[in-house]
């Protein structure tokens, strides 16, 4: 079965909430059941986006702009790839699966998110990670202001230097084979972060504003 | 029947049901994988006295292991789940967890889980990370990340638990000392190039097989009088005038084909070196067939 695929039609110049886009709401709808799903106000999926593909545990969007917010809210389970740039709240509580972002995330990308992995190949928005609670976020460009606010527990994997926050405490350079263990979890996944290999990575610890039981690791590529 | 002019008793081995489970070690090199291993298996030939019987299954190279590092797998067996995972909880901790560099993981796919680290990682005082990662399957498994003195100790939580046998075994009856034992070592080196077995005692062999029972009522086992060289002619013999030497070869297994399959593998080894290595018969140990469900008949074993 071909991926459940969502292309945006028109060239979208207000934000539009994508939260109902996923595998659990989405799971066992016809095309013509999504296309007239209301996404917000009098906003249908139909309206915005052209749909193909059945595999609903497999979700694409193309043609992606920083307008679509939302994507992966609260997703259980499953993939869902954006070939391009999204907006706000990428993979907000999320509780499972994979979330590959191919462009730049908006602000609050993995806000309270409790479990899976999200994936941001370009650069993150202000406040990412903000108040996560478990899993792993990993971003290869270049991450915003307020980084990891509030973070509870969690990794947040780091390809750039991120900027120095009163909250987050240097733990050092360190060589971790869990990261052979995290990077081989991604063998399977259409990702530039598969091709990492380096086990060496700076770790902080924080946000100590709350619990402090959280990491960010800057991997060490040199 | 004979084996390379070797005589096969028609007789058989009495096995039991045991709990069985594989764990998956690694560490920065072999030696070290080799380390933890061995202390994880330390003290564990026989149920007796040891509550569990653990060896060596075989080496792991790199690709065949969960983070990419070399390592060995273990199979560990018992009477019993309760025992299995005490003993498998205990020697985690004070085996894997202690040695530098080792690493856990599960080595079984089973319905039935057990605990690897899960009751580990409060060794961790509140430090440890859970990480739920897919596998090559694409299956969730649950890693803990446990803060140590060399860096982190990894272990996944659990490993499958199955129904498996204990007590295979054959006897080996020769001429001299030197000459059985160098038949059990040749059996010991073919049988170890197979999976899902291991044999338990020092070196694959042991030398002191036992009958049930004793004179001393406190004593539930004793020496195998009838198979003791330097008894013949003062108690009810199994051995020829010219048998001086016997030693036993047991083995634990996943499933019956297994130990049937080593068994076949270890007599022929072993008989490979000929009558005129010193190497008489070939015999097993068993209880009248009336205590072990599996039975082991070495003429059926053999013959396939």
């Amino acid at each position: 079965m071909a991926a459940l695929t969502f292309t945006l039609k028109n060239n979208l110049i207000r934000s539009l909430d994508c939260s109902r886009l996923t595998t659990d709401i989405l799971a066992n709808k016809s095309t013509a059941d999504i296309e007239v799903m209301v996404l917000e106000a009098y906003n249908t999926v139909g309206d915005w986006f052209t749909v193909s593909g059945s595999d609903s545990t497999q979700i694409v969007f193309k043609g992606t702009n920083q307008h679509l917010t939302h994507i992966g809210k609260q997703m259980p389970n499953g993939t869902i790839t954006i070939e391009g740039d999204c907006g706000d709240f990428l993979g907000q509580n999320m509780q499972g699966g994979v979330i590959i972002c191919k462009g730049n995330a908006g602000d609050r990308a993995g806000d309270k998110m409790r479990r899976g992995l999200l994936l941001i190949e370009g650069n993150a928005g202000d406040y990412c990670a903000s108040s996560l609670m478990a899993g792993t976020l990993g971003v290869l460009g270049t991450t915003g202001r307020y980084l990891a606010y509030g973070m509870k527990r969690g990794t947040l994997l780091l390809a750039k230097p991120p900027a120095d926050q009163a909250t987050w405490v240097d733990c050092g350079l360190h060589t971790l084979p869990f990261l052979s263990l995290l990077f081989k979890s991604f063998t399977n996944i259409d990702t530039k972060f598969s091709k990492i290999t380096s086990t060496r990575a700076q770790r902080w610890m924080g946000d100590i504003s709350c619990t402090g039981k959280a990491e960010i690791l800057l991997l060490d590529q040199d | 029947m004979n084996q390379n002019d070797i005589q096969i008793d028609d007789t058989f081995a009495e096995a039991f049901n045991m709990r069985g489970t594989r764990v998956l070690i690694t560490a920065q090199n072999l030696k070290w994988a080799y380390n933890a291993a061995n202390a994880m298996t330390g003290f564990a030939t026989s149920v007796i006295g040891c509550g569990v019987e653990a060896g060596i299954e075989r080496e792991l190279a790199e690709d065949e292991t969960p983070d990419g590092r070399p390592g060995v797998s273990i199979l560990m067996f018992a009477m019993g789940s309760k025992v299995l995972m005490q003993q498998l909880e205990t020697r985690m901790g004070q085996c894997i967890l202690t040695c530098p560099t080792a690493a856990a993981f599960s080595g079984l796919a089973s319905e039935d889980q057990i605990s690897l680290g899960r009751n580990l990682r409060y060794f961790g005082d509140g430090n440890q990370i859970s990480k739920l990662l897919p596998d090559a399957d694409g299956n969730n498994q649950r890693y803990w990340r446990i803060p140590v003195m060399d860096g982190e100790f990894i272990t996944q939580e659990t490993t499958g638990m199955v129904r498996a046998i204990g007590g295979g075994n054959f006897l080996v009856l020769g001429e001299s000392q030197p000459q059985v034992l160098a038949a059990c070592e040749a059996a010991i080196e073919a049988m170890k190039k197979l999976p899902n077995v291991i044999m338990p005692f020092p070196g694959g062999v042991v030398r002191s097989g036992s009958k049930v029972g004793s004179k001393y009522p406190k004593m539930f086992a004793s020496t195998n009088d009838a198979f003791c060289p330097t008894l013949k002619g003062r108690v009810k013999t199994e051995l020829d005038r010219g048998i001086e030497s016997v030693m036993e070869i047991v083995i634990d297994g996943l499933t019956f084909e297994d130990i049937a399959l080593s068994m076949k593998v270890g007599i022929e080894a072993a008989c490979s070196l000929g009558p005129d290595a010193g190497i008489k018969r070939i015999s097993a140990g068993n209880y009248g067939g009336k205590l072990g469900p599996h039975l082991f008949k070495l003429h059926e074993i053999l013959g396939t």
